[in-house]
């Protein structure tokens, strides 16, 4: 786990779901330039990943290694199933639905960072 | 997808706010799932009712997430009902006897350990569940009479 990589998984998380907050205030379903903006945090999630594996098979670390990419995958896997309920559910609760996605993916990252020892 | 709803006059648990409660669902059937299956993998002869508790609440929340989403009502309902007598009963015991069921499932304390999701939840999946259930004219998705209409995109497009 690198810190700078996790912050920013966080900060983009809390964009997003303040991106998806306002939609949902607007009574508005998910546009595509908000699933870009998921893709995006998709992409850090990814390149973290694999940072993790690298520095995981590298150094030392004392972390369970089941329960640490159990949280990686599960952290993977959100985005994407939000993303497909934008194109099913035209109303506010795909909206609804990428705010719920947004906080669980940073919530994740919040225990990664516990699982790894950080916080 | 099932079609039930369109023979019995009722209407999918699975779109509109259901798609809320399906989420959420999902969510919490990986968290559970996941925790068992490597607290059963991993230690269960620590505490082997706790564990296998813990799956088996995973497994329950797996069960109401694809029935809501597919709209499977006979399968919603009792899967719905035992995490609701689930958390309330383990809820209770882990208060009253700490030995019994140590803090380890979804269910101990009554969720305290997922924001007390569990226990909120089979009440609004079983008031979901009979909302959609009864024949309804209205739509399931209540329109509000298009006082923001420019806040509204097109409904059938993305983008």
């Amino acid at each position: 786990m690198v810190l700078p990589l996790a912050l920013l998984v966080v900060a983009l998380c809390v964009v997003l779901a303040g991106w998806a907050g306002w939609f949902v205030a607007r009574d508005r379903a998910v546009v595509l330039r908000q699933l870009w903006g998921g893709a995006v945090v998709e992409a850090v999630l990814v390149v973290q990943a694999f940072v993790a594996g690298v520095v995981a098979l590298t150094g030392d670390h004392d972390v369970d290694p089941a329960l640490f990419w159990g949280y990686v995958v599960t952290q993977l896997v959100v985005l994407p199933i939000a993303a497909a309920w934008a194109f099913a559910e035209r109303t506010r609760w795909s909206s609804v639905v990428l705010l719920v996605a947004a906080l669980t993916v940073g919530f994740l990252e919040y225990r990664l960072l516990q699982i790894w020892g950080v916080v | 997808m099932s079609v039930t709803h369109v023979e019995q006059g009722t209407r999918p648990t699975g779109s509109g706010p259901g798609r809320l409660l399906v989420a959420v669902y999902g969510v919490l059937a990986l968290a559970a799932t996941a925790r068992g299956i490597y607290q059963v993998a991993t230690k269960l002869s620590d505490a082997p009712v706790a564990y296998l508790l813990s799956l088996f609440a995973g497994i329950v929340y797996v069960v109401a997430t694809f029935a809501l989403a597919t709209d499977r009502r006979r399968v919603a309902w009792p899967a719905v009902l035992v995490e609701m007598v689930g958390v309330l009963t383990v809820g209770t015991l882990s208060v009253v006897d700490l030995g019994e069921f140590p803090d380890e499932t979804v269910w101990s304390g009554f969720g305290a350990g997922y924001g007390y999701v569990p226990l909120v939840l089979p009440f609004l999946g079983v008031w979901w569940l009979w909302r959609t259930g009864r024949p309804s004219a209205e739509p399931a998705v209540p329109t509000d009479g298009g006082a923001d209409d420019e806040a509204h995109e097109p409904p059938s497009t993305l983008g």
